[in-house]
């Protein structure tokens, strides 16, 4: 499969179009992707609803059994509980990195580790998230797998 | 993840034991020495290539707790656990005046080593991990 990038100026929306003959297993793979990258979290915020686009969601966060998606500029709160978002959204990026959290990694800056062998996760916006120590091999895995993706 | 399970813990003592042993074989053939309490030694070998994975197992029940205190109270149990099997040994067959320091610097040097080398691994796996995140925002962008 081709994939063609255009920069078109004055557009006031970015969109992707998909041509195909056939939906093939390939293109399949891509669109099922692609939906969940391109979907939304549903939740609430102060008792409004809200609808979140899951890129904009920073990290995922069980606090009291309750569900919270963190994004730079509130946290909504979730009705699903945490493993069924982590596994949802798996593709999109999310990766556990305790028992109460998973991060969405193209929200990450940078990782530093520490001398108690935690990993200490940089955001973009200068939030830090600690990584226990019984996740990071795992987490390790998962983000090499996300970069043969990435450059496949 | 386990790193030593119940599967596991006597192939790891076993290989301990293997290297630990043919360390000390080409050490005395090298050195030209002869060890006079040879079967001694070797009983000694095969309980420290038990005790120390069984302490190091423990490992994975304490992930909780920060890995400096782990690390050193850890040390301190396989510290104590080796004056406890000299002060048995020294009971039943006798041992130099000199047997429980040395000992205990038997165990100290590969303990520091192995603790070394997990640090080492472990903050080459964090630049590793920023090399692949600063590679991933660069696809993106």
């Amino acid at each position: 499969m081709r994939f063609i990038k255009t920069k078109e100026k004055g557009l006031t929306e970015n969109y992707l179009e998909l041509h195909y003959n056939e939906l093939d297993a390939e293109t399949r793979e891509y669109i099922s992707r692609l939906d969940n990258t391109l979907a939304n979290i549903e939740g609430t915020v102060d008792d409004r609803h809200i609808s979140v686009p899951v890129t904009d969601v920073l990290y995922f966060e069980s606090v009291d059994r309750k569900t919270f998606a963190c994004t730079e500029k509130m946290c909504v709160e979730m009705r699903d509980p945490l493993r069924s978002v982590v596994d949802r959204f798996a593709d999109t990026g999310f990766l556990r990195i305790s028992k109460s959290a998973a991060v969405n990694v193209y929200k990450i800056d940078h990782l530093q580790g520490d001398l108690n062998m935690r990993v200490i996760i940089f955001l973009k916006n200068g939030e830090k998230l600690i990584m226990n120590r019984g996740y990071r091999k795992e987490f390790f895995a998962e983000l090499e797998k996300i970069r043969g993706k990435s450059r496949a | 993840m386990k790193l030593i399970t119940r599967k596991n813990f006597f192939t790891i003592a076993c290989i301990a034991f293997t290297l630990m042993v043919t360390f000390k074989l080409v050490f005395e053939k090298l050195m030209g020495h002869v060890d006079r309490y040879y079967t001694e030694n070797i009983l000694l070998c095969l309980g420290f290539c038990i005790m120390i994975p069984a302490v190091l197992s423990v490992h994975y029940y304490l992930q909780r707790f920060p890995f400096l205190p782990v690390l050193i109270v850890q040390y301190l149990v396989v510290v104590a656990l080796t004056i406890a099997i000299v002060a048995i040994v020294d009971t039943v067959s006798g041992t130099s005046t000199s047997a429980f320091a040395d000992m205990i610097v038997s165990v100290t040097i590969p303990y520091f080593v192995g603790a070394f080398i997990y640090y080492a691994i472990f903050f080459r796996q964090v630049k590793k991990a920023n090399a692949i995140l600063n590679e991933l925002v660069n696809n993106k962008e």
